[in-house]
């Protein structure tokens, strides 16, 4: 957290330094932009072929090459100072605390059926959501 | 400041003539409606606070007197159920989540990090006017028929009871947003605003408490506040994701309640923590015992409280891996809290305790907090838990930590601060009789809950069999205590306003910058920009004088 | 400090076209005015992610548990509109990026040209998303007339789901993928709509030189905004239209 306290950070009052400032070049800009259309093009072609259950894996991964471009160029976020990174960083380390811990009930409890293999069907109805499911 | 070296570089003499304050500065109606003073939003969300807390307490003992009787006293079932719901609404959102940020949080931190506001003053007047917009549409959802749901709202009963759902759930997401730029503001004024040489480890304890709130306060109130924006959607068009007769699950509804609500539980308990951290030193006048320690270990709270969730759901339904890993790391959340508790004490111990008001309050938070404490352990084992869920063990224990605890180290920072907000000395007899009343009230208000809860009572029954009567009658009882004793303590903080006797310029003999300032504050708080050269809670420093002299 | 009158610094402005700015009375410098403003937004941004993100929770559940609606349901929604919205958005976001860098550099009219494309791009996103809920009102999908008419206990069946075609009769609680759909697009819209109207607001303020090299933060705060209206859309995109 080596963030600037207050006045101690030698900028005298009125200098028009603005301490992190940084000015991208509009080539890069436009880099960024064509790289994200390319991106997009790849999403929709590649949703064309069917690899199983890493469909998800690689829709999300390109999405998150595409939020990594615009956050750190477009937002700024790779020149801006240490806390801003963290701040904004760890909202989706802590998203993740939400998908690991609620995503990972949901998938244990179908070890849960093989686990308490001494409990009626009815029991196994009524705990788990997906059998409403005729589809599996 | 002849005698010591002051910790900071603060004039402390001024001219004798009336001085100038951030109460007296100005007067319109205006220029309180639309400040953007720290200290007086402060103050405004000390009287809103305050009266829904009052709200509150009148709401829990008409529970209380209903349950006189093992076939109830005074309501319908149906209209019981809207009684105890209100209770907790009140309590838990209107009360115990904004009060101590809200006022003294808003009041104290800024002083104590030698800042002239918060980062963003008019984000905190929004704030409090998200609020006060919060609270009108919760008296609005009585208005129209109340709500019955309890204050946790749980799917599908909340999806199919026919009260006013929709209205209250858009309040409390009205006053997440009110919270979420708080704790915000918070965080930035706390980076930011530092006087110079207030390093992180010279910051007073109660800023770090203030602090790790923020960050909980920022990171789990969204998902409280799309969770009740869900609800709200299924009941308007019927989304079906918590609604089981259309595919959706209400587990998923507890998941996304208790992402919030645990750290919620932190939200509102770090900045009692940090309250009870100032005043043990203060009052003790010895420097705090594992400084660091408690800092670090509000942090850690702050993110250990994320991962223990799942411990409210071990009956609802969830995978048994999900429970064993929610059981097991529950535990964790012990060791900072032991922490603390042990450095408080530690702190206390062998220190020159001044046993007035606000360190009997603190007192009786130890001795209250630490049942309340271990009383969660115990119900985050599973295999305890399963046997006591829902019943009046659970009532009591996290009554022993909102009411006891939080309440009380409430009371005691307002005692602290009191004559810091307003130059000026409430009754100290009384206090100490009012404290007196509201630790006996509050024990036997609870004590009994915990051992007709072993015993199988459950929570929010507006009846019961008759073999519980006298617990109840004994709650009860206490709870009328615990009535009069808050009552009194209204009665003397209002009439010392009129009383105006007043304070000393450093009542208790602190050191940190809220101290040193002028009392009452003036609109920038200090007269010069502080420069702080000494470590926090160094006791050396202190200015023998300004515990004499009166307040401007 | 020095100049304590009860008025901050004054940044001076670099032209006849701008005005100058005061920096707040209690901040010290406009570095320290200039970050705190910063990080504010940073964690209102982390909000955002945490609210949008308990939706995404929901999705990836209902995901697990209904595969085959979420399937056939993505197949209902019309995945080149969706592709030519995500290059509207991408557009826009780029034309933002350029619009605060002119306001950086002090470049008034360019500023607005950009700000004012991405008030467009603002514009025609939303022209495509009514496109799209029409399509789904023609088909029953999600009718809008009967949004709010409730739940039909004997049929089981949401009032606003009518599936004039049938195309999701074969799996199981239909309605499911549409509630999450028009859930997050609408929110998601909403977020569109306060991003046009935070940009319409610093659009104003360049008009009258207010921003400059010397003091851009409100630009870069509603670009910021921009560009998390964006990055969402980044991953509903290929969740809704391409679902895996
Ligand atoms: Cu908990």
């Amino acid at each position: 957290m080596s963030d600037h306290t207050s006045t101690g950070d030698g900028h005298a009052p009125g200098e028009l330094d603005m301490g992190h400032h940084h000015v991208s070049s509009p080539a890069m800009f436009l880099s960024v932009l064509l790289a994200l259309l390319f991106l997009t093009f790849i999403t929709v072609v590649v949703a064309q072929f069917d690899f199983g259950s890493a469909n998800m894996l690689i829709a999300m991964g390109i999405a998150s090459i595409k939020a990594s471009l615009v956050i750190a160029f477009f937002m700024h976020l790779k020149y801006d100072t240490a806390i801003n990174k963290l701040v904004f960083m760890s909202s989706f380390l802590f998203l993740s605390l939400l998908f690991i811990f609620t995503l990972g009930d949901l998938f244990t409890r179908r070890l849960d059926h093989e686990l308490h293999t001494t409990k009626s069907p009815v029991d196994l109805e009524w705990s788990h959501p997906s059998t409403l499911d005729g589809d599996h | 400041m002849t005698t010591n070296t002051p910790a900071v570089d603060v004039q402390t003499t001024q001219p004798k003539a009336p001085r100038e304050n951030y109460l007296n500065c100005t007067t319109s109606f205006k220029s309180w409606a639309l400040t953007l003073d720290h200290k007086r939003i402060g103050l405004m969300y000390l009287i809103g606070t305050s009266l829904a807390f009052l709200a509150g307490g009148v709401f829990a003992l008409l529970v209380r007197l209903h349950l006189w009787e093992p076939e109830g006293m005074l309501f319908s079932n149906p209209t019981y159920n809207q009684i105890f719901t209100l209770h907790g609404a009140f309590m838990v959102f209107l009360f115990v989540i904004p009060a101590i940020p809200g006022s003294l949080g808003n009041i104290v931190m800024p002083l104590m990090v030698g800042a002239k506001d918060v980062a963003l003053p008019k984000l905190n007047l929004l704030s409090f006017y998200l609020w006060v917009i919060g609270a009108v549409m919760a008296v609005a959802a009585i208005v129209m028929g109340g709500f019955d749901t309890g204050w946790t709202f749980y799917a599908p009963y909340s999806l199919y009871t026919d009260q006013a759902v929709v209205t209250i759930g858009l309040a409390i997401f009205v006053l997440g947003f009110s919270s979420i730029f708080t704790g915000l503001n918070f965080i930035v004024t706390v980076h930011k605003l530092r006087a110079p040489g207030m390093t992180w480890f010279r910051m007073p304890l109660f800023v770090w408490a203030i602090y790790a709130t923020a960050i909980l306060q920022v990171l789990a109130t969204p998902v409280l506040g799309i969770t009740v924006l869900l609800v709200a959607f299924e009941r308007l068009y019927n989304v079906g994701i918590f609604d089981p007769r259309l595919g959706g699950d209400p587990v998923l509804f507890e998941h996304f309640f208790w992402f919030y609500s645990h750290p919620a539980v932190y939200i509102m308990v770090l900045p009692a923590f940090g309250i009870i951290s100032e005043l043990v030193t203060v009052h003790s006048r010895k420097p705090l015992f594992g400084y660091k320690l408690i800092a670090f270990s509000s942090i850690a709270i702050a993110i250990i409280s994320f991962l223990v969730w799942g411990h409210h759901m071990f009956t609802s339904g969830q995978s048994t891996y999900a429970m064993f890993a929610f059981s097991f790391l529950t535990f964790f959340v012990a060791i900072p809290t032991a922490i603390k508790e042990f450095s408080w004490v530690a702190t206390v111990w062998k220190g020159s305790v001044a046993l007035n008001s606000p360190m009997l309050y603190t007192l009786a938070f130890l001795i209250i907090f630490a049942i309340g404490g271990l009383t969660g352990v115990i119900l985050g084992a599973l295999n305890v838990d399963l046997h006591l869920h829902d019943t009046y063990f659970v009532v009591a224990h996290f009554h022993y930590v909102m009411m006891g605890s939080i309440a009380l180290a409430f009371f005691a920072g307002l005692h602290h601060w009191w004559p810091k907000m307003f130059g000026i000395m409430y009754n100290e007899f009384q206090a100490k009789i009012a404290c007196a009343l509201i630790f006996i009230g509050f024990n036997a208000t609870f004590l009994p809950q915990f051992v007709m809860g072993s015993r199988g009572m459950p929570r929010r029954y507006a009846t019961y069999v008759p073999e519980y009567a006298d617990y109840h009658k004994a709650s009860t009882i206490g709870a009328m205590i615990l009535g009069t004793g808050v009552a009194l303590m209204v009665f003397y903080l209002v009439a010392s306003l009129f009383i105006r006797k007043k304070a000393k310029q450093n009542q208790w003999g602190g050191v940190t910058l809220d101290w040193m300032c002028p009392t009452p504050p003036p609109h920038l708080n200090f007269d010069e920009e502080p420069q702080v050269v000494h470590e926090v809670y160094d006791y050396t420093t202190l200015d023998y004088e300004t515990l004499q002299r009166d307040c401007d | 400090m020095s100049h304590d009158d009860h008025h901050g610094v004054m940044i001076p402005a670099p032209g006849p076209e701008f005005v100058a700015h005061e920096v707040a009375h209690h901040f010290s410098t406009p570095v320290q005015e200039f970050q705190a403003g910063k990080l504010g937004f940073w964690l209102f941004l982390a909000t955002e992610i945490l609210l949008f993100g308990g939706l995404f929770a929901a999705y990836f559940y209902f995901h697990e548990v209904f595969p085959e609606t979420f399937r056939v349901g993505g197949q209902q929604l019309d995945w080149r509109l969706g592709a030519l919205n995500t290059s509207v958005l991408l557009l826009s976001s780029w034309t933002m990026a350029m619009g605060v860098r002119s306001a950086q550099t002090s470049q008034k009219s360019k500023t607005m040209i950009y700000l004012v494309l991405t008030v467009l791009g603002a514009l025609g996103f939303m022209v495509i998303k009514f496109i799209e809920y029409s399509a789904k009102n023609e088909h029953g999908l999600i009718v809008f007339s009967e949004l709010f008419s409730g739940y039909d206990e004997v049929t089981g069946q949401v009032a606003w789901f009518k599936d004039y075609h049938g195309v999701m009769k074969d799996v199981a609680h239909g309605h499911m993928f549409f509630a999450i759909y028009l859930t997050m697009t609408a929110i998601h819209g909403l977020h569109v709509i306060i991003g046009a109207i935070a940009i319409i607001y610093v659009l104003y303020g360049t008009s009258k030189g207010r921003y400059h090299a010397g003091y851009y933060l409100p630009v870069d705060l509603a670009g910021l905004y921009w560009h998390l209206v964006d990055l969402i859309w980044i991953f509903l995109f290929p969740l809704l239209y391409l679902v895996p």
